[in-house]
């Protein structure tokens, strides 16, 4: 008992600085959640939903190496089994109007964090049945499986009208607002990513990014890892969908177009592939900074009308500034690196250095 | 070289979303004498389109009718990216930063229904303008509309097929990933057989998705069961393309869809082949059903003089204005929920598009609807229907 007691001991003096941020992180939600408004709350659950699915997505895309395009499929499966399985019982034939819904499921209804795992496993389940094939394959098979898979999927919810009802899609979803739900998912996500990017499992993705045949090479099982990893994210990108579903309160199919993928895309690729710290970073960034820039599609408030400044405007902006960062940072905001203490500290320290170097350079000119 | 550009480029994004959030914050700190009225549309997307024609209604009515209770009334658009996350984030913006007090929108149903929850539990009325899914208002007190419902758009173009085509056998063609049209589909089918008493008069449904070119598939069906008409609701450019292909298969029997199928792409994509084709829909800007719509038509063709034709989700847009700004006079206040408790009870408002009752369910209780053809490449005026 001693022993545990020391090893603690010794693991917080190695990782105070972890914990106190910890602790500080759990205050500020906990504060967020009281303080408020409605509208960025809003914000900030997307925020966290974002860093869910976007997780996911780089353990396959940047961590294992492995092209997957099929998020939007993944999070309907999540979001609908959300939306179906937590709609009250007594409203719902007030939704499915025009084709009553299958009395198979018509009657049942489970609390939500029962329903949101449901559609984490009904996720991991149809991903092993994309995956077992193409897994298989070296190359640009799995990209153009997932992504015909995440249209499959949409167009088999627009036409089983009395499980999804169809085109109309399901309302009164039971909304969460509380910021632990979507926070305490995105924590516990990010913890489990950590963890198994830095144990053996994480260690024989990277080999397989870096090169299969070494890899191999090397005694690391190609399809079981792969596999591992595309599961995985599967059951995240799943939980991620079912919150988005709670946090919207509504489901249709036309909410995961491709396009939808195509956010995290976005999201993984600024923050660094194969960074968990720059997916994090970018899903903020992203989700409010599209919001910050609103102002843009506002006429302005200079006494002239600029015919510019018009809907739209933003959306021409936010591009740019994407442009800029992608070409300075070509690897991502973070490349692989990721924002530990020791990368800060390196950072202030060459910064430090850098300036008194000028400093030095411009004294020595002047003489 | 490059690293210190970098630096004050991150820095330039940084201050610009610092921008950002303090704008938004001198917007909120609104002062009292001004009432602000949120317009929340799809102004970029795939629905863009839509949404603009709304505001530009919307705004036409604010020209004509700038103060309510000796207050100025500022419209707050705000633009919800054909999205549905965006709706719900553009809907508590709007309600949160500008505090508006009632919202108007969004064009597209399943848009409005992402922001029911919003209105709903901070308690500002919203109007749907032209959002006719029935879910819109359904179990939402706070969310109302002054369009018509897809029942009674099926109902009516139902009736015009049994009574004025004399169709005993009709055929559907549905855009199955369309609320819109599906919710039509099923209506009309409804009302047919109920009309016709015969519980085969729909001999073929066709099936297709959004953004489909080929339909020779569903059509070849359809020919086969030789329909009197073939309804037909859709987005604009499939259904032209349809009838287009039907056209060249050899089918003659006329079609027949919603209020969807009026815009200028129908007619320049269908050409000479939708000559003939029948919608139902909200407005007609040549035969005013009132006092209000004449003046309607007159200022809109002074503000816009080069358009040929008025959209009838402008009229919307215009009814849904005048009818808010009428609930806050009768309310005496800028309170969101007096204001809702007075859209609520308004009973005869005199709108652009006829007379607005709004029911129990927060719907406007129409039963004219109009008629419309294409003749000579242009949409004609072709009947009123009435329905009680």
């Amino acid at each position: 008992m001693n022993e545990t007691q020391n090893n603690l001991g010794a693991y917080l003096k190695l990782h105070w600085k972890t914990a106190v941020f910890l602790v500080v992180l759990l205050i500020g939600i906990g504060l967020a959640d009281i303080f408020v408004d409605s509208y960025m709350r809003r914000l900030l659950n997307l925020c966290a939903i974002y860093v869910i699915v976007s997780l996911a997505m780089n353990l396959v895309n940047g961590f294992t190496g492995q092209f997957s395009l099929g998020q939007a499929g993944f999070m309907a499966i999540g979001a609908y089994t959300v939306a179906i399985f937590t709609v009250p019982v007594e409203s719902r034939a007030a939704i499915f109007y025009l084709e009553p819904m299958a009395p198979f499921l018509a009657n049942i209804q489970l609390p939500f964090v029962v329903a949101l795992i449901l559609g984490g496993l009904a996720s991991v389940v149809v991903a092993f049945f994309i995956g077992s094939p193409c897994l298989r394959l070296r190359g640009d098979y799995l990209a153009i499986a997932t992504l015909g898979f995440s249209e499959i999927i949409r167009i088999i919810f627009t036409n089983t009208q009395s499980i999804t009802n169809g085109a109309l899609g399901i309302k009164s979803i039971p909304t969460i607002s509380s910021l632990w739900w979507t926070y305490g998912t995105a924590l516990l996500v990010i913890i489990a990513t950590i963890l198994l990017v830095y144990s053996s499992y994480g260690r024989a993705f990277k080999a397989i990014r870096e090169d299969e045949i070494a890899a191999e090479a090397m005694g690391v099982g190609l399809f079981k890892t792969k596999m591992t990893s595309f599961l995985i994210g599967a059951f995240f990108t799943g939980i991620g969908g079912g919150l988005f579903a709670a946090l919207l309160g509504t489901v249709d199919p036309k909410q995961f177009y491709f396009t939808l993928t195509y956010n995290f895309l976005l999201i993984i690729v600024l923050g660094g592939m194969g960074s968990i710290s720059g997916t994090i970073i970018a899903s903020f960034l992203v989700t409010l900074g599209q919001e910050a820039l609103r102002f843009l599609d506002e006429p302005m408030a200079f006494g002239l009308d600029l015919p510019i400044f018009r809907p739209g405007l933003r959306m021409v902006v936010f591009s740019f500034l994407l442009m800029i960062i992608v070409l300075f940072y070509r690897k991502g905001l973070m490349g692989t690196n990721e924002l530990t203490w020791d990368f800060m500290a390196q950072k202030f320290q060459s910064i430090k250095k850098k300036l008194s170097r000028k400093k030095t350079s411009t004294e020595g000119g002047g003489k | 070289m490059k690293k210190p550009l970098s630096v004050l480029l991150s820095l330039a994004l940084v201050v610009t979303m610092a921008a950002g959030c303090s704008s938004g914050t001198t917007t909120s700190s609104g002062d009292s004498d001004v009432i602000k009225i949120g317009v929340f549309e799809p102004l970029t997307g795939a629905n863009a389109a839509g949404g603009e024609l709304e505001v530009e209604g919307v705004e036409l009515a604010n020209k004509l009718r700038p103060e309510v209770l000796g207050k100025k009334v500022e419209l707050v658009i705000a633009d919800n990216k054909s999205d549905k996350a965006e709706a719900t984030t553009a809907a508590a913006r709007l309600i949160e930063k500008d505090k508006v007090v009632a919202i108007l929108g969004s064009w597209g149903s399943s848009l409005s229904i992402a922001a029911g929850d919003v209105v709903k539990t901070n308690q500002i009325p919203a109007v749907a303008l032209s959002a006719t899914n029935p879910q819109v208002t359904a179990g939402n007190d706070y969310y109302f509309r002054v369009c018509f419902l897809d029942p009674f758009q099926g109902t009516v173009m139902a009736n015009y097929a049994s009574k004025k085509l004399n169709a005993k056998k009709v055929a559907i063609i549905q855009e199955v990933s369309n609320d819109y049209s599906v919710g039509l589909a099923k209506f009309f089918t409804d009302s047919f057989v109920k009309l016709t008493g015969d519980p085969n008069a729909i001999v073929a449904t066709g099936n297709y998705n959004t953004g489909d070119q080929d339909f020779n598939g569903i059509l070849t069906n359809i020919k086969a069961a030789n329909p009197d008409a073939i309804f037909a609701p859709g987005n604009f450019t499939e259904s032209a393309l349809i009838i287009k292909q039907a056209r060249a298969l050899g089918i003659t029997a006329p079609f027949i869809g919603g209020d969807t199928w009026e815009t200028n792409e129908f007619i320049t994509v269908g050409g000479a082949d939708v000559e003939g084709a029948v919608m139902s829909t909200f407005f007609d800007d040549t035969n005013p059903l009132t006092e209000a719509g004449k003046t309607f038509v007159a200022e809109y063709k002074k503000a816009y003089p080069d358009r040929e034709n008025i959209a009838a989700v402008t009229a919307l847009g215009y009814d849904g204005y005048m009818m808010t700004l009428d609930a806050i006079e009768r309310a005496g206040s800028a309170d969101p929920v007096a204001i809702r408790d007075a859209l609520a009870a308004t009973k005869d408002f005199e709108g652009a598009t006829g007379m607005i009752t709004i029911d129990a369910n927060g719907d406007a209780t129409k039963n004219e609807a109009i008629i419309k053809t294409v003749k000579d490449g242009k949409f004609t005026y072709m009947d009123s229907v009435t329905i009680d």
